[in-house]
């Protein structure tokens, strides 16, 4: 029985662990009950860097970097770009995913959930 | 008064308790005639539908931007034909209105018409507007039927429905509240001339799009007749109210397998009408618990003295429009589908105003909203085996013009430049690319108008559509790319032009696990382009985005935000350059297949910038095609680059927790970073 969920495109859920890790390339990034992001490097980008304004004046086609920033988040193991968001300076990151760790390990062992091969949750039919 | 509170709003969005006669009548549908039934509705509702958009007059209606719908006696919404799905679950609140207050006077009778267009009571903005009938059976009241659609003129203090300079309801023209416009199946002639004078500046189109709104309400209710003469009350009754139960149970098998947990996302906009100012403009808390979901809007900053702001149930219709578009795509279009879902709204927010507020753009200041929604469910469902489902944002620009004044059949017009808003980029999918000019999110459905149409029915000439390159948000899979239209005033001395639409500053969706946003959108307009020259370019095909923005026809480029008030435009003059947004992106771009970006640069998608800066792509320069071994090495120097120069949790947060955004822009955000009310806003 898989006790690892592929919970998004570059992050497994090691239920039985209860460690975040790298789906690219097993990098333990972490205590599944904290933010997944405390286990990632983080950097910060003028959004004009990957958006060129393309004209000159106040309203152009990049974001204004004084109002917003973008946030990189980068797996330590292998670099990739695990997420990004746009946030205005010093506001603070989004605790976007807090799995009810508790509920999902009841409901696995209850067989109301299951995992499939490819490490995807189903309603057990 | 007696408009309806919030509290009162999400208690009838809630499906009634059956009758005992309905539990009876549930016995007499069997599975097979069951399947029948929901079929033979879906046929009402899509002859309906295709009767609406044939008799409507404005360049929404006939887009299809609408919904035609049954309701049962009680007023719970049982199935709709769409169009929009803004309306797919909101409208009950009207029906449940008008039976708890107008049943004995003016009384409701067979034959009625109601109506109403004002968002206080259950809408979305006054431009959506309803013709509801009461269906009578052997005199008796079985069911309701609906149309709605939007009408780009409403006797605002700006041409086209959607001031952005309103600073409050009493700046935006008509607003109805739900009464009766007719009877004994007329319509009053002095309610059209009413209509009439409201609608002024467009009074064709406003006209009759109520007369296309009250036809298709009769087509449903005569054909519903029909069905309940044929199949009996018995059945009918019992058929209606097991559609609202399989919907539920739909709704509820659905949201069961995803993770419980909490799902937040925080987006952001820049202006409310005509005032620039940073704005948390949705900050959505998601929990998920079982079959059910709590969605929390607290955070979200305060209501302001524009028109950017939305009433509750404006904002769930918003959530409607992503939630039937991905997760209960399959499911009938029924207030039963949302019964598992509750809401929590912070008073004196911007999505939930206080009663004289502004609404008129309640579909800019619901873009947050509709932009988290697909944010949170995406990363509440990709654990699943539905995971094929989820995908970045949709565009949500909602950059749309309207152009008013005489056209060149002498007619008054007041109309919507609807080519942009229905050309927006789909947001990057799990699995694929967005779908570049996909449409319309708040209206999947709705199509966008030929140029050849346009010309014809405005006094304008559109001398070149095309894609717009680097609009899609860049990722693993990239955003659609929207679209790039020009727009020069012609065949009327002048035109006066506006737009709505709030992302010329910061953009408001958010992407997905490792994805880029979409640029933002400035207001271009051309001083001084040499027309002829530029005509000619059209006509030889060698006119583009690129050589505009160069200026390779003279003049000089005019940049504003896109909203822009109404003003004249003299004809034979450039009137803007209509843009949409492209889509999120998702995933790390530097696992984007190089032949796929190799393939974007030959369609004029994105950029050689983007291929080589954003994609880390190195292509042969002899044969311009991608150098595998080339752009393997650099996306691994970009990898090592990146484990580098990326700070530690905490080593990040001793700068970044210092920093703030300047005083001056955080006006409209409310306190800073919470987004609570500071100061109460008064309106006049
Ligand atoms: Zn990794």
């Amino acid at each position: 029985m898989p006790s690892t969920i592929h919970v998004a495109e570059y992050l497994d859920l090691d239920v039985d662990a209860e460690r975040w890790r790298c789906h690219s390339c097993g990098h333990d990034v972490g205590d599944a009950r904290e933010n997944y992001k405390r286990g990632l490097l983080i950097h910060e980008r003028d959004p004009g860097e990957v958006h060129p304004p393309l004209i000159d004046g106040e309203f152009t086609f990049a974001p204004n970097p004084e109002w917003i920033r973008i946030l990189e988040f980068y797996c330590p193991g292998c670099g990739r770009q695990v997420e990004t968001e746009y946030l205005p300076p010093g506001h603070p990151i989004t605790h976007d995913t807090e799995i009810d760790l508790d509920s999902l390990k009841r409901k696995l062992a209850s067989g109301e959930l299951h995992i499939d091969e490819h490490g995807k949750l189903e309603v057990t039919a | 008064m007696s408009y309806p509170s919030l509290a009162e709003k999400l208690a009838a969005l809630k499906v009634s308790e059956p009758t005992e006669y309905e539990r009876s009548c549930l016995e007499s549908v069997n599975a097979g005639d069951y399947e029948i039934g929901v079929q033979r509705t879906a046929d009402i509702l899509d002859e309906g539908y295709e009767v609406f958009m044939r008799s409507s007059r404005s360049q929404m209606g006939v887009a299809g931007d609408s919904i035609v719908a049954i309701f049962n006696a009680q007023g719970d919404l049982v199935n709709a034909s769409a169009g929009t799905y803004l309306h797919a679950v909101i409208p009950p609140i009207v029906i449940k209105y008008i039976l708890k207050n107008f049943r004995e006077n003016p009384g409701i009778a067979d034959g009625d018409i109601w109506y109403t267009n004002d968002a206080l009571y259950g809408g979305i903005h006054n431009p959506d507007q309803v013709a509801i009938m009461p269906v009578f059976f052997e005199g008796e009241l079985v069911a309701w039927t609906a149309a709605l659609s939007h009408t780009t003129e409403t006797g605002a203090c700006e041409p086209g429905g959607m001031p952005v300079s309103a600073k409050s309801r009493f700046d935006e023209g008509m607003n109805l509240p739900p009464m009766k416009i007719g009877h004994d199946h007329v319509l009053r002639h002095d309610v059209i001339e009413m209509f009439a004078a409201f609608g002024l500046r467009s009074e064709v189109s406003v006209t009759v799009d109520l007369r296309a709104r009250c036809t298709t309400a009769d087509r449903v209710r005569v054909r519903l007749l029909e069905m309940f003469a044929r199949e009996g009350k018995d059945f009918v009754t019992g058929l209606f109210r097991r559609m609202l139960i399989e919907a539920e149970q739909g709704a509820r098998k659905r949201l069961a397998s995803w993770p419980d947990g909490v799902y937040r996302c925080a987006t952001f906009s820049d202006s409310a009408g005509t005032e620039h100012g940073l704005m948390r403009n949705c900050f959505m808390t998601m929990t998920k618990r079982d079959d059910t979901l709590h969605l929390d809007f607290t955070g979200t900053s305060p209501e302001n003295g524009s028109s950017y702001n939305a009433h509750p149930q404006a904002v769930i219709g918003h959530l409607a429009n992503y939630i039937y578009e991905y997760v209960f795509h399959d499911l009938p279009i029924s207030s039963a589908t949302f019964q598992p879902i509750d809401f929590e709204f912070p008073p004196n927010s911007m999505l939930s105003p206080a009663p004289n507020a502004a609404t008129s753009c309640a579909v800019m200041a619901a873009t947050g909203a509709m932009s988290s929604i697909a944010n949170c469910v995406g990363r509440a469902r990709f654990g699943t085996t539905e995971w094929r489902q989820v995908t970045a944002s949709l565009g949500n620009g909602g950059n749309a013009s309207v152009l008013a004044g005489v056209s060149q059949w002498g007619m008054p017009f007041a109309d919507m430049l609807a080519y942009t808003i229905n050309t927006e980029g789909q947001g990057a999918r799990s699995h694929s690319d967005g779908i570049n000019a996909y449409g319309f999110p708040w209206c999947a459905f709705g199509r966008a108008p030929d140029v050849e149409n346009m010309e014809n029915e405005l006094p304008m000439l559109v001398p070149f559509s095309q894609h717009w390159p680097d609009s899609g948000g860049a990722g693993k899979h990239r955003g659609g790319v929207g679209t790039a239209q020009l727009w020069v005033a012609h065949h009327a001395p002048y035109v006066i032009f506006m737009s709505i639409a709030d992302n010329s500053i910061v953009q408001t969706p958010q992407p997905l696990f490792g994805g880029y946003t979409m640029p933002t959108c400035p207001g271009l307009s051309m001083e001084g382009v040499d027309i002829p020259e530029l005509l000619r370019a059209g006509e030889e095909g060698t006119l583009d985005l690129a050589s505009l923005l160069a200026g390779k026809y003279g003049g000089q480029i005019v940049s504003e935000t896109y909203a822009r008030t109404a003003r004249p435009v003299m004809g034979d003059q450039v009137i803007t350059l209509g843009i949409s947004t492209g889509g999120a992106g998702y995933g790390d771009p530097l696992d984007r297949d190089p032949q796929a970006v190799e393939k974007d640069v030959t369609d004029g998608l994105i950029s050689d910038w983007s291929a080589t800066d954003v994609y880390a792509v190195r292509f042969n320069e002899r044969t311009g095609r991608v150098d595998p071994q080339a752009t393997a090495a650099a996306r691994r120097d970009v990898l090592a680059e990146r484990k580098a120069r990326g700070k530690t949790w905490d080593e990040f947060h001793e700068g970044w927790s210092r920093r703030k955004p300047p005083e001056e822009v955080l006006g409209l955000y409310g306190s800073w970073p919470d987004g609570a009310v500071v100061n109460p806003l008064m309106r006049m």
